[in-house]
């Protein structure tokens, strides 16, 4: 895999947007800094300012006042055009070109940006591995409406990586896919990028969403106000006010729970009697804290038997689920 | 009905003039047609590209459907006179707005996705012009072209009215050319009508876009 940007800071200093003959603005004074790497996921309601932000980054709307900068460099030093060549961008419904190829879609900006066809062959192929369509064969010469929503999905995913931006911009990316779908392509799209660590932008209006991928959640409120910017545990522990609390919905103690696995709960010694444990069901060491507890709940049990991979780890009671020993907030480390 | 028949044998006698007839037919609406295309295609696509203008589009097309040929080619005859320019400019304002309108609409109604995501990943206005619109609107423009080629050949006829010649020198003329000829003359405009149609629905076909054209026919099936 030939990566070789490893991410840029993006920062909004006071980032506000009043489109003309509206009375009141659509984002106010946005301070927020997505760290180089990082994956900020911006949620709040519909009509919040969330796609606006988003465009203010990629110039597609221009910025009232305030100022948003990419590492170092005000986005209004470049041209915008220039500056959206080193953005990789992603949208709803994937935006593919249907009358491309999928080969055709990916080479849109290594095209624009003039490299050769060797370059665009290899990278084409390369990506295509990456997000999970091998053998790339099948998938160089289909159209768009040849491929499913999950893979159209990829592929639009693909074709914003394609140039090695530094920077991606992904505006509710998976917001068409069915549910078994979307959690695929969440994961898929996770561990692209873990693997490549571009610094990722990403709205969603699907908090759960927001809370499986994000490093730090920003929630912006109605009038385009930031209303909270913290990692998942911090935002589920401690809203910062009844909007938040609200937004985050009745179940937040239990999404909470689902930022553990139970594989890092399990104590290393068993304790207990094998007769108490004998009725317990059996758990994956990868399940959330919260998966668990709905597998013991439907089995009527105390606790359950944690396994991985075949092996026996330990037990992990209804308290150490509903109250995990390790704090929730020892996790941050393990995230970053 | 013998008239009908009638038409048949008329035809086979005077294929010659029918077919020099023909040719001033086609010349007469071509360049109107052309004209059209020339004017129409270019201001359209470029008003669709920028999202404006869409009520100059909308009442040029009312305008256009509001003014029968016949009435055009009378008032025409007030200012330009009788003659071949007058009819051409009759035949070019009749096939004006439909390329018109069928351009803008082509262009203005591609998904603004698509096109947010062209400019999104650095494509110039040129370049979402050139790469985007045009491919996908090209059909539409055709369709646009169909439509005032056909008015335009149909339409032609009356021209002899303002004296350029064509069919409608054989159609109009019952005293020199019979009831058989009459007929024998809009048969003839009818099957030229169609031809022109069918030329297009062809071209129609092979110009719309490959991942396009595969989705037309996936819904199809
Ligand atoms: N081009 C525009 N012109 C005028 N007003 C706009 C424009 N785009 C968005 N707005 C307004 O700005 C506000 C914020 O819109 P925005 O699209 O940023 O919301 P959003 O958070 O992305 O919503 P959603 O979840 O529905 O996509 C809304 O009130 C919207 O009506
Ligand atoms: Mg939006």
């Amino acid at each position: 895999m030939t990566q070789h940007s490893t991410g840029t800071s993006i920062t909004f200093d006071r980032a506000t947007k009043t489109y003309p003959g509206a009375a009141a603005p659509a984002l106010d004074a946005l301070d927020l800094e997505v760290e180089a790497g990082e994956l900020v996921c911006l949620v709040g309601p519909s009509g919040g300012g969330k796609t606006t932000a988003l465009q203010l980054v990629n110039r597609l709307v221009d910025l009232t006042s305030g100022d948003i900068r990419i590492g170092d460099r005000s986005i209004s030093d470049q041209s915008a055009i220039e500056l959206r060549r080193t953005i990789g961008y992603a949208i709803q419904q994937s935006g593919l070109f249907p009358h491309y190829t999928v080969a055709h879609n990916i080479a849109t900006v290594p095209t624009i940006l003039g490299w050769d066809k060797e370059r665009i062959r290899t990278r084409t192929a390369e990506l295509l591995e990456l997000v999970g369509l091998s053998p790339v064969e099948t998938w160089l010469s289909r159209y768009p409406a040849q491929l499913s929503g999950g893979q159209q999905q990829r592929v639009g995913i693909a074709r914003a990586l394609a140039a090695d931006p530094p920077v991606m911009l992904m505006d509710e990316p998976f917001g068409a896919l069915d549910p078994i779908t979307r959690v695929a392509v969440q994961d898929e799209f996770l561990a692209i990028h873990r693997a490549v660590g571009k610094t990722t932008l990403f709205v969603t209006h699907d908090i759960d969403e927001a809370i499986k991928m994000a490093d730090r959640i920003a929630i912006l409120k109605p009038g385009g106000k930031l209303a909270q910017f913290g990692t998942p545990s911090e935002v589920l522990s401690n809203p910062a006010d009844d909007f938040v609390a609200e937004f985050l919905g009745s179940e937040r103690g239990l999404k909470r729970l689902a930022l553990t696995t139970v594989g890092e709960i399990v104590p290393g010694r068993s304790d207990r009697a094998s007769a108490e444990t004998a009725q317990w069901p059996d758990v994956e060491a990868t399940m959330t804290l919260r998966e668990a507890l709905s597998v013991v709940s439907a089995a009527r049990a105390e606790g359950a038997i944690v396994h991985k991979g075949g092996n026996r780890l330990g037990e992990v009671s209804l308290h150490d689920l509903i109250a995990p020993p390790v704090a929730v907030e020892d996790r941050e480390g393990v995230r970053t | 009905m013998h008239v009908i028949f009638g038409a048949f044998p008329f035809m086979i006698d005077n294929v010659a003039l029918l077919l020099t007839k023909t040719g001033d037919h086609l010349v007469i609406s071509l360049i109107p047609l052309l004209a059209a295309i020339a004017l129409g295609v270019p201001i359209g696509v470029w008003l669709g590209h920028a999202h404006r203008g869409e009520f100059l589009a909308v009442s040029v097309t009312n305008i256009g459907r509001a003014l029968p040929s016949l009435a055009l080619i009378a008032i025409l005859i007030g200012f330009v006179g009788i003659g071949m320019l007058n009819a051409m400019i009759a035949l070019f304002l009749l096939a004006f707005p439909p390329i018109l309108s069928y351009a803008f609409q082509a262009v203005d109604s591609i998904d603004r996705d698509l096109t947010r995501a062209a400019r999104g990943m650095g494509m110039s206005p040129g370049q979402v012009l050139l790469k985007v619109e045009l491919p996908l609107g090209l059909p539409m423009i055709i369709a646009g072209i169909r439509t005032s080629a056909v008015l335009t050949v149909s339409s032609a006829t009356i021209a002899t009215i303002a004296g350029s010649g064509g069919l409608g020198d054989v159609i109009l003329n019952q005293v020199a050319y019979g009831m058989e000829g009459v007929i024998a003359g809009a048969i003839w405009v009818a099957v030229l009508a169609i031809l022109v149609d069918q030329a297009f629905a062809l071209l129609l076909r092979v110009s719309a876009p490959a991942g396009v054209r595969q989705l037309q026919s996936a819904n199809a099936m």
